[in-house]
């Protein structure tokens, strides 16, 4: 049965690539340092990879099969650029392949995560929050947001998903998580990089 | 180009996202499920992406847990709450990449005094600060000299060699550079960096306003140059153009010592690494020389310069007799 098949394929992705995306990320930013790609382009480019993978069953460790796809794309990238960065050329030398599997912590706690979800909805523009407090707190149907705000079926899906887009990528980079990756690139943390081989 | 694929991940995201949002409605019909399945079908891209929106939107309802008991609906419940959230701006990476920027010793090595002026030099890869009597001061770049004469009615600092950064100070009198002829004036406070060619110069302005003017024995106009203009000018002429901050960046690279490729030629990037080190990297296949490169080095490490080169194209590297590093075709 085809369909059981594709269900129990995405089934393993969402149990065991889609918590790596934080330590995926940190990984892939190592591949971007001279700016020429972004690190989300990557690990949405791995994800699409993975998914694909027929033989799932066979992956006895998800985090280095991850991680070996996304220095595949890291690698496709490179060659697609018009002009050569030689540094991150250098980079493929330098940057280890992980082959145990990334410190995923799947699961967040509990409570941490609801504090973090509900810190990610109060940063939403006043609107949007509304509708998305009434849809995931209250559990109203975008019918009934709609009346009771004044807005069209339309406007409360825009705002619905505007506040899935903003909570999926919050939740991707896990923001307060113990491990620190350089978030920006600063000058420093280049020429620290760069500094020696 | 690169951005593209970026507001293509956005866009499919997005998409993801509104079919996550419609197939979690009552009100979903049996046609949009099917036109769902189409579109999921389209791509492994559009299946993953959908996954992880739905994830997201599956750990969302964990939210309902925030629903106060037996209240009236609120619905700015989840409204922030009114504090300060300004402590969070200081802590990003650029102001602390800023502050950790080197900072220089001043040295009293390498200054002559002779005919009303005074001389700062740098050797090969070195670096100098000078902060002259009125708080003005000149960034010197390696083996580069400066002659400063500051007299009654003017402020004048003539570039001799190589290249500097001139960050002018406020003053009654005028801030001149002089380089290879041209004279360049300082409009209050500001920033610009020279560089010496073989008969003229490149100008940078960073900060304020710059009055060029390539040949004051000609009647000629001159060039006012504002902040984020670069002028090249010599005997054949001057042009300017407007360049961005990231260029900027790049030109100014080596105050932090380091070297900012993107899309130079191998040649023009070995001519670039050859003013810092004593050590000279040679290009003996002209086949080899326009190869295009970008990336980030530091000036002092050619060694890693060439290997990451070496690694990225059909190019070998030997050392000569001498210690230098000759570059040549593989295969």
């Amino acid at each position: 049965m085809m369909a059981q098949e594709d269900e129990d394929r995405r089934a393993w992705f969402r149990r065991e690539i889609l918590p790596l995306e934080p330590d995926l990320l940190a990984y892939a930013r190592r591949f971007c340092r001279d700016g020429q790609t972004d690190p989300e382009d990557l690990v949405h480019e791995a994800f699409a990879r993975a998914i694909a993978c027929r033989t799932w069953r066979e992956v006895g460790n998800p985090g280095a099969f991850a991680t070996r796809i996304l220095r595949n794309c890291a690698l496709d990238a490179l060659r697609r650029r018009k002009v050569l960065t030689i540094t991150a050329v250098a980079d493929f030398d330098r940057i280890e392949p992980l082959d145990e599997a990334p410190s995923a912590q799947a699961v967040i706690e509990s409570r941490e995560e609801l504090r973090l979800l509900a810190e990610a909805i109060a940063e939403l523009p006043t609107q949007c929050r509304r509708v998305f407090t009434l849809r995931k707190v209250y559990s109203l149907s975008p019918d009934e947001i709609a009346v009771r705000l004044g807005l069209s079926v339309s406007t409360v899906e825009k705002h619905l998903v505007k506040g899935l887009r903003y909570c999926s990528d919050k939740l991707g980079r896990r923001i307060g998580r113990k491990s620190k990756v350089d978030e920006g690139r600063s000058w420093s943390a280049r020429r620290d990089h760069d500094a020696k081989r | 180009m690169e951005r593209e694929t970026g507001s293509r991940r956005e866009a499919v995201r997005q998409a993801a996202a509104l079919w996550v949002v419609r197939l979690d409605d009552a009100a979903c019909s049996a046609a949009d499920r099917a036109a769902f399945e189409a579109w999921r079908d389209e791509s492994h891209e559009h299946e993953a992406a959908f996954e992880r929106e739905a994830v997201a939107w599956a750990r969302l309802a964990r939210l309902r847990a925030m629903r106060p008991s037996a209240e009236p609906l609120d619905r700015d419940l989840l409204a922030p709450e009114r504090r300060p959230v300004l402590s969070r701006l200081g802590q990003s990476t650029w102001a602390r990449g800023m502050a950790a920027a080197a900072v220089l010793a001043l040295s009293v090595a390498g200054v002559t005094t002779f005919g009303g002026g005074t001389a700062y030099a740098t050797a090969i890869g070195e670096r100098r600060v000078v902060v002259l009597s009125d708080n003005s001061r000149i960034e010197l770049n390696t083996d580069s000299k400066v002659v400063v004469r500051y007299r009654r009615g003017v402020r004048e600092v003539r570039l001799v060699r190589g290249e500097a950064v001139f960050e002018a100070a406020s003053d009654a009198r005028p801030f001149v550079v002089r380089a290879n002829d041209a004279v360049m004036q300082a409009d209050g406070v500001s920033e610009l960096a020279v560089r010496l060619g073989s008969d003229g110069a490149a100008v940078t302005v960073k900060r304020g306003v710059v009055a060029l003017d390539p040949e004051p024995t000609e009647p000629k106009d001159e060039l006012r140059l504002k902040a984020g203009v670069a002028a090249v000018y010599n005997a054949t002429g001057s042009r300017a153009r407007t360049i961005s901050d990231g260029e900027i960046d790049r030109v100014l690279a080596w105050r932090q010592g380091a070297i900012a490729l993107n899309g130079q030629s191998l040649d023009q990037a070995v001519a670039e690494f050859n003013r810092y080190n004593r050590q000279q990297v040679r290009i003996v296949d002209p086949a080899i020389a326009g190869l295009r490169l970008a990336g980030y080095f530091q000036t002092t490490e050619p060694r890693s310069f060439v290997d990451a080169v070496t690694s990225a194209f059909p190019v070998k590297a030997s050392e000569d007799a001498d210690g230098d590093i000759r570059l040549s075709r593989k295969g």
